[in-house]
C-alpha cells in the first residue's frame, strides 16, 4: 500500500500532524507488548499426582503387568483433567529394596510417557516415606512459583512394609502437603494390610483391596481419574447448605469427597473368580 | 451409573430411536454421545441419575425448556427427551457443536491438543482469535445471549468457561450445557464452579439465580480479556497451597479484587499474571471501570452488578473504537495517540485517522481502510449488532480514494463538497471529505 493510501479518509489535515508527531519526543505507550490479541495461558494451579509403587519381588508377573498397562491407556485419558485452571504433572516413585523416581522431576500429563516397572526386592516402604517427605517441598518438586493445589498421594501395594515405616510415616504426617493432600491407597492381592494403608490415608474410606487382575486394573483408573479429578479443581463447597460456611467445615472436604467417591464406586465393581493369590 | 454403548438404541419420549455411535465427553452430571436419530447426527446427553437430588423434577425442567425453546440463536438448546427408563435413567438430544467452534476452555489454554488415532501421541495447536474485530464480537455474543436469557426470566446457574464455544474467526458463540438453566429462583442443586460462583454463592448464603449469574458473567468477561483470574493476585499466592479454607476465604468471605482501587492487598504478581498486567494496559478506562465496578462493590452488592444491556453498549462501543493501521498495528483507540479530538495516531508508523461523531454516542468512532459500522449503531431502535451497515472503502476507479458504502437497506443521505445532500441508496457508496455530514435517518454522523 502506498503512502498515500496509508492515511486516513480526511486527509488534508492530517498532513501536517504526521509532521508535528514525528518530531514529538516521548512516546507513553509501549508499543511493543500491547497486542490485545498476544496472550499467553492464563495462569494455571499446579497440581502434582504422586504415584508411589511397589515393585517389590511378590509384584512380578501379572501384577505388575496389569499395573504397567492399564498406567499405560490411563495417563492419556486424563491428558485434559486439568481443563484451562489447573497444570497437572505425574511423578512417580518405586520401591523395592531400592527407591526410585521414574523420572528426576514431575513432569506434565500431556508430555508424561509411562516407563514400564520391573519388580524386584524387598518392600522398604518407609525408606519410600522419607523420600516423598523430601521432595514433597517448595525447594523441591513443589517449586511452582504460582498457587499449588494440594498433592494427590496414590499408594500402591501388595505386601507389608519390610522395614520400619511407622518412623518414616510419623516424619511424613509432619509435612504439610502430605496433610492437606489427597492420600489413597489400593491394597494388592492377600498380603497388602489395609489397616496399615488407612494409617497412609488417613482414613479407610480412602483404601481399596484389589484380589484380581481385573479388580486392579479398575481400581487403579477409578482411584486415579477420581483423585485427578477431585485434587486439580476448585470444589463447591456449598452445594448442600443453607448458612454462611466457616474454615472448619471445609477442612478436608475434598479428602471427605474422594473417601465417598472411591467407596460409591466400589459398590458398582463386581467380584471375579481368579484371585492373585491362587495359582502361584 | 448406567453407561450406554455403542451401537445400543434408545427410544425417544416422541417415537423413533437414536443409535449411539460414540462417546464425545463425559462430565460432573453424565456422559454426551454422538447419535443418529432420525437421519440426522445429534449429541446425546445421558444423565447420572445417582447423583441427582431430584431427577423427576430435573427431567420436567427440561421439557419445559424445550417448549420454551432457546432464548436465542446463541444456544445449544435441548432438543428432544429421551423416554424415561424403568431406572428412571433419560438423556435429551441437542445439535452437535459445529468444527469451526473452539471450547472457551482451549482459548484460555491458547491450545488445544489434537491426538493421533492410531499412536494415542497428542500435538498441541494454537487456539486464539485471528482479529480484534471477532474477539470483541464474541464478547458481545455472550453478554447479548445471557441478556437474552434473562429476559426469558431464567437463569443459567453454572456459568463457567465450560459453557461455551466460540468461533474465534468470526467471534460467533454458542452456549452449551444448557439442562441447569431454569426460572429465575428455582435450583436444582447446582453449585457452580469456583472463580466463577458469586461469593455469596461461595459463602452458603444464596443459591444460584440471575444475580449470580451477572457476577458469573463478569468473571467469563475478565477471563475472555484479561486472561486470568480478577481475585488471583498477590494475596492469594502467598497461601501457596489452595486448600478448601482458602478458597473459602480468597472466593467468598474475603474476595479482593486484584485492582481494588481501595484495597491493594492483591495486585497481580509479575511471573505469574503477566497476562493480567499487560492487559489491564490496554483497555480504555470505562471498560476498567466497570470491571473494578462489577468486583468492589458488585461482591457484596448483587444489585450494583453491571447488567448485560449495559456491558453489551460498553462492548460495542470497544469495538468500534477499533484501530487497524496499515503498518500493521491493530489496537483500540485509546491506545493511539490523540493529536486532537478529532484524529488518532499510530505511536508505531505516525498514521492519521479521522474520526466520525454520531449523534446518538459520545465518543468517536476512528475511521481508516475496511472499518465498518452495524445496524444497531445507525439505528437507535435495531438490536442487530451483526448486520454491518456501511463500510469505508476504497473506490476501485480510482486507488487511493476512500469513501463509505452503504450496505444497508435504507437509503442515507450525504452532504458532498458542493454543498448539497445526496441520497445514498443501499450499494451506492460517497467520498470521504473533511465536511462530511452523513444523515441515517434516526442518526447523523460528522466527520467535524
Amino acid at each position: 500500500m502506498s503512502n498515500e493510501q496509508k492515511k486516513n479518509p480526511a486527509a488534508g489535515a492530517a498532513e501536517e500532524k504526521t509532521a508535528a508527531a514525528k518530531t514529538s519526543a516521548a512516546d507513553p505507550m509501549d508499543i511493543d507488548d500491547d497486542d490485545p490479541l498476544s496472550a499467553t495461558s492464563v495462569s494455571k494451579k499446579s497440581l502434582v499426582i504422586f504415584f508411589l509403587i511397589d515393585t517389590s519381588r511378590s509384584m512380578v508377573g501379572k501384577k505388575m503387568g496389569e499395573l504397567n498397562t492399564v498406567m499405560e491407556e490411563l495417563i492419556p485419558e486424563i491428558r485434559r483433567v486439568g481443563e484451562a485452571d489447573t497444570d497437572v504433572k505425574i511423578a512417580v516413585l518405586t520401591f523395592g529394596t531400592q527407591v526410585r523416581w521414574m523420572y528426576a522431576e514431575p513432569i506434565s500429563i500431556e508430555d508424561f510417557e509411562w516407563s514400564r516397572l520391573r519388580a524386584d526386592g524387598v518392600t522398604n516402604m518407609g525408606e519410600a516415606f522419607k523420600e516423598l517427605n523430601a521432595r514433597m517441598s517448595r525447594n523441591s518438586f513443589l517449586n511452582s512459583p504460582s498457587l499449588s493445589f494440594a498433592p494427590v498421594i496414590f499408594l500402591m501395594t501388595d505386601g507389608y512394609p519390610s522395614d520400619d515405616y511407622k518412623e518414616a510415616l510419623a516424619e511424613l504426617s509432619t509435612n504439610s502437603w502430605y496433610k492437606f493432600g489427597l492420600k489413597a491407597a489400593l491394597g494388592i492381592g492377600q498380603e497388602a494390610n489395609d489397616e496399615m494403608l488407612a494409617e497412609f490415608t488417613g482414613s479407610p474410606d480412602t483404601v481399596v483391596h484389589a484380589y484380581s487382575g481385573g479388580q486392579l486394573a479398575a481400581m487403579i483408573k477409578i482411584i486415579a481419574v477420581t483423585s485427578a479429578q477431585i485434587g486439580s479443581k476448585s470444589m463447591t463447597l456449598s452445594d448442600d447448605v443453607n448458612h454462611e460456611l466457616n474454615a472448619e467445615e471445609v477442612l478436608a472436604a475434598k479428602q471427605k469427597l474422594l473417601g465417598q467417591q472411591i467407596q460409591d464406586s466400589m459398590t458398582n465393581l463386581g467380584n471375579e473368580a481368579a484371585s492373585f493369590d491362587t495359582g502361584w | 451409573m448406567v453407561e450406554l454403548t455403542i451401537g445400543q438404541e434408545v427410544e425417544m419420549e416422541y417415537g423413533g430411536k437414536a443409535k449411539v455411535l460414540k462417546v464425545i465427553g463425559s462430565g460432573g452430571q453424565g456422559t454426551v454421545y454422538q447419535v443418529q436419530y432420525n437421519g440426522m447426527k445429534w449429541a446425546l446427553k445421558w444423565y447420572d441419575v445417582e447423583k441427582m437430588r431430584n431427577p423427576k423434577a430435573f427431567r420436567a425442567n427440561i421439557k419445559n425448556n424445550i417448549s420454551d425453546g432457546p432464548p436465542s440463536k446463541q444456544f445449544l438448546w435441548p432438543k428432544y427427551l429421551t423416554k424415561e427408563n424403568e431406572d428412571g435413567t433419560f438423556g435429551y438430544l441437542m445439535e452437535l457443536k459445529p468444527d469451526s467452534f473452539d471450547s472457551f476452555v482451549d482459548i484460555l489454554n491458547t491450545y488445544k491438543l489434537s491426538v493421533d488415532p492410531l499412536t494415542g501421541r497428542s500435538t498441541k495447536k494454537p487456539v486464539r482469535f485471528t482479529s480484534l474485530y471477532a474477539m470483541t464480537t464474541a464478547v458481545i455474543n455472550i453478554v447479548n445471549a445471557f441478556r437474552q436469557l434473562h429476559r426469558a426470566g431464567k437463569s443459567y446457574q453454572d456459568l463457567n468457561d465450560g459453557g461455551f464455544f466460540i468461533n474465534v474467526d468470526t467471534g460467533a458463540v454458542l452456549v452449551c450445557d444448557c439442562d441447569n438453566i431454569a426460572p429465575d429462583g428455582n435450583n436444582f442443586g447446582i453449585g457452580g464452579k469456583p472463580g466463577y460462583m458469586a461469593p455469596e454463592v461461595v459463602r452458603g448464603v444464596a443459591k444460584p439465580n440471575v444475580q449470580t449469574d451477572k457476577y458469573s458473567l463478569a468473571v467469563v468477561l475478565f477471563k475472555l480479556l484479561f486472561r486470568g483470574d480478577p481475585m488471583e493476585g498477590e494475596k492469594v499466592v502467598k497461601d501457596v497451597c489452595l486448600t478448601e479454607s482458602s478458597e473459602l476465604k480468597h472466593y467468598g468471605q474475603n474476595a479482593v479484587f486484584v485492582y481494588d482501587p481501595e484495597d491493594t492487598s492483591n495486585r497481580p504478581v509479575r511471573g505469574i499474571h503477566d497476562n493480567v498486567i499487560k492487559f489491564w494496559r490496554i483497555y480504555p478506562d470505562y471498560i476498567k471501570d466497570s470491571f473494578i465496578k462489577s468486583f468492589t462493590v458488585g461482591i457484596t452488592e448483587p444489585n450494583k452488578r453491571i447488567i448485560e444491556n449495559e456491558w453489551q453498549k460498553l462492548f460495542l462501543r470497544l469495538r468500534s473504537e477499533i484501530i487497524s493501521c496499515s503498518c500493521g498495528r491493530t489496537n483500540f483507540s485509546s491506545m493511539f495517540e490523540r493529536p486532537d479530538i478529532r484524529t488518532f495516531k499510530c505511536p508505531k508508523c505516525g498514521s492519521m485517522f479521522g474520526s466520525l461523531k454520531f449523534s446518538n454516542r459520545q465518543f468517536r468512532a476512528p475511521l481508516y481502510l475496511g472499518c465498518v459500522f452495524y445496524e444497531c449503531e445507525i439505528d437507535p431502535d435495531s438490536e442487530d449488532f451483526q448486520t454491518i451497515a456501511g463500510e469505508l472503502v476504497e473506490n476501485k476507479l480510482k486507488p487511493g480514494v476512500l469513501g463509505f458504502k452503504n450496505t444497508s437497506s435504507m437509503t442515507w443521505k450525504a452532504k458532498m463538497p458542493d454543498g448539497n445532500y445526496y441520497d445514498i441508496e443501499p450499494g451506492k457508496g460517497f467520498p470521504v471529505w473533511q465536511g462530511l455530514e452523513i444523515d441515517f435517518g434516526k442518526v447523523q454522523a460528522t466527520l467535524q
